[in-house]
């Protein structure tokens, strides 16, 4: 037998001891360093010393544990059990703590309160700013009805005018007034005038003073209930040195291009 | 090897009855623990209970034993050996870290029983011994030896003791307690192999 092998044997015959642990501190060492330098034997060896060793253990008293040993710890082992299954089925849906809760429905309140606050602002702005424009269109039409009304005065009151009688062929009409501003434009008017018919309206027409010529067609008008006509055209489709008459017919809503009835009112323009 | 030669391998297909309650026991399956400690606990008490002298403080340390299998059940690998022996081991290795609480002997073999017990390759007869004839066979070998012999075997794995404090107590030669010892597990081994 070599060095190597007889060093081998003295580690062999003391596998079962160090399996046993009875080993000093320098043989315990010796024989650790040995395995750890891995021979297969000495560690196979070893394995089955340790299951022989645990054999031992059948020289102990032929007696048990007792029962409440049993009991307080099944009890032990079972509430631990217990206490993991809901550990476990809380990993999917991780605890959210109560108050965490509450601060989303308090979140979720302040958004829907403010949700409701900015629609309820933004509603009140959009009827500020209808108004607003209402407001605006009630005062230019304000404005522009005064600044017609203005207009329809200084053509009324201005020397330079031309008056114009336009009597209706039918004697039981009243006669309508029109005064003609070379600038400003003409003004008809007239009250108790007999209200048309359906959707009928009256239109004004200018008739030239070159023969043969076509009326030219100016403004319609509907008087109101109470017969009340004035008519305002602050900018005649021809001079007033072209025209030798003023004529008003009876036309459907919205006008016509040529005439479609007889005149019922007709006003000479003298002396221009 | 010579060792593993001898054994006969017929019961090399056999499956440990432990097998199957390990596998649902490692799954945490409360039902295998409390049949394995039914199965497994009189043994375990009756060693940890011989190694400390008493009952009830034996009886905590088998509480710790089986909570700590409980709690740390991973710690077993099946794979590598079979239960018993490995669950053996490890209450020994906890009692007599008890024991040496009170003793001067702690120190000296602390690093040894502070880890978990290595796994142990059975022979093939392991499974075919049930426990009570098991135990029987273990103290007729054991009742075999020479007096001395087995007390220096008993005073090594119950007590802990190393060779040289056996053979102060025992106030033999050092050589002498190495070869009792040395030669009673031998002869264990022979006798549990002849009984398979």
């Amino acid at each position: 037998m070599n060095n190597s092998g007889a060093i081998h044997d003295k580690f062999r015959e003391l596998v079962e001891a160090y399996a046993l642990g009875s080993l000093d501190p320098e043989d315990r060492a010796a024989v650790a360093a040995h395995l750890a330098s891995g021979c297969d034997e000495c560690i196979n060896a070893l394995r089955e010393s340790q299951w022989l060793v645990s054999q031992l253990a059948y020289l102990g008293p032929e007696t048990g544990p007792s029962d409440m040993l049993r009991g307080r710890l099944l009890k032990t082992v079972r509430e631990e059990a217990a206490a993991a299954k809901p550990q476990s089925l809380a990993v999917s849906p991780p605890a959210i703590p109560l108050w965490m809760w509450g601060a989303v429905a308090a979140v979720l309140l302040f958004a829907f309160y403010n949700a409701y606050e900015a629609r309820s602002l933004q509603d009140k702005l959009r009827q500020m700013r209808g108004d607003l424009s209402a407001q605006i269109r009630l005062q230019e039409k304000s404005t522009q009805e005064l600044e017609l009304a203005k207009r329809e005065a200084l053509i009324l009151i201005d020397p330079r005018s031309v008056k114009i009688e336009m009597p209706a062929g039918n004697k039981e009409f009243p006669a309508l007034q029109a005064t003609w501003h070379q600038e400003l434009g003409i003004v008809v008017a007239g009250q108790k005038l007999p209200v048309p018919n359906g959707n009928r309206t009256l239109q004004l027409w200018l008739i030239p003073k070159t023969p043969g010529a076509k009326p030219v067609p100016s403004l319609t008008l509907r008087p109101d209930a109470n017969g009340k006509f004035d008519l305002l055209v602050a900018d005649p489709p021809d001079a007033m040195t072209a025209t030798k008459a003023l004529a008003i017919t009876e036309e459907p809503d919205g006008g016509s291009p040529q005439p479609t009835s007889t005149p019922i009112w007709v006003g000479p323009i003298a002396g221009k | 090897m010579v060792f593993l030669a001898v054994f006969t391998p017929r019961e090399s297909s056999q499956v440990s009855p432990d097998a199957t309650l390990v596998h649902r026991f490692l799954q945490r399956d409360v039902s295998a623990f409390e049949e394995l400690y039914d199965r497994h606990s009189r043994i375990v008490y009756a060693l940890v209970l011989r190694i400390l002298q008493q009952a009830s403080t034996a009886e905590e340390v088998v509480q710790d034993i089986f909570l700590q299998l409980w709690r740390n059940a991973a710690q077993y690998d099946g794979s590598r050996g079979p239960f018993v022996p490995w669950l053996l081991t490890l209450a020994r290795n906890r009692a007599l870290d008890q024991l040496r609480l009170k003793s001067e002997r702690q120190r000296r073999r602390e690093d040894q029983t502070e880890e978990l017990p290595p796994v142990t390759t059975v022979p093939d007869f392991e499974g075919s011994l049930d426990e009570k004839r098991r135990a029987m066979r273990v103290r007729e070998l054991m009742a075999s030896l020479n007096p001395q012999q087995k007390r220096a075997i008993e005073l090594a794995y119950f007590e802990g003791l190393s060779h040289s404090e056996i053979a102060n107590a025992l106030e033999e030669p050092l050589g002498t307690v190495k070869s009792w010892i040395r030669n009673g597990l031998l002869r264990l081994r022979d006798g549990l192999r002849a009984t398979s």
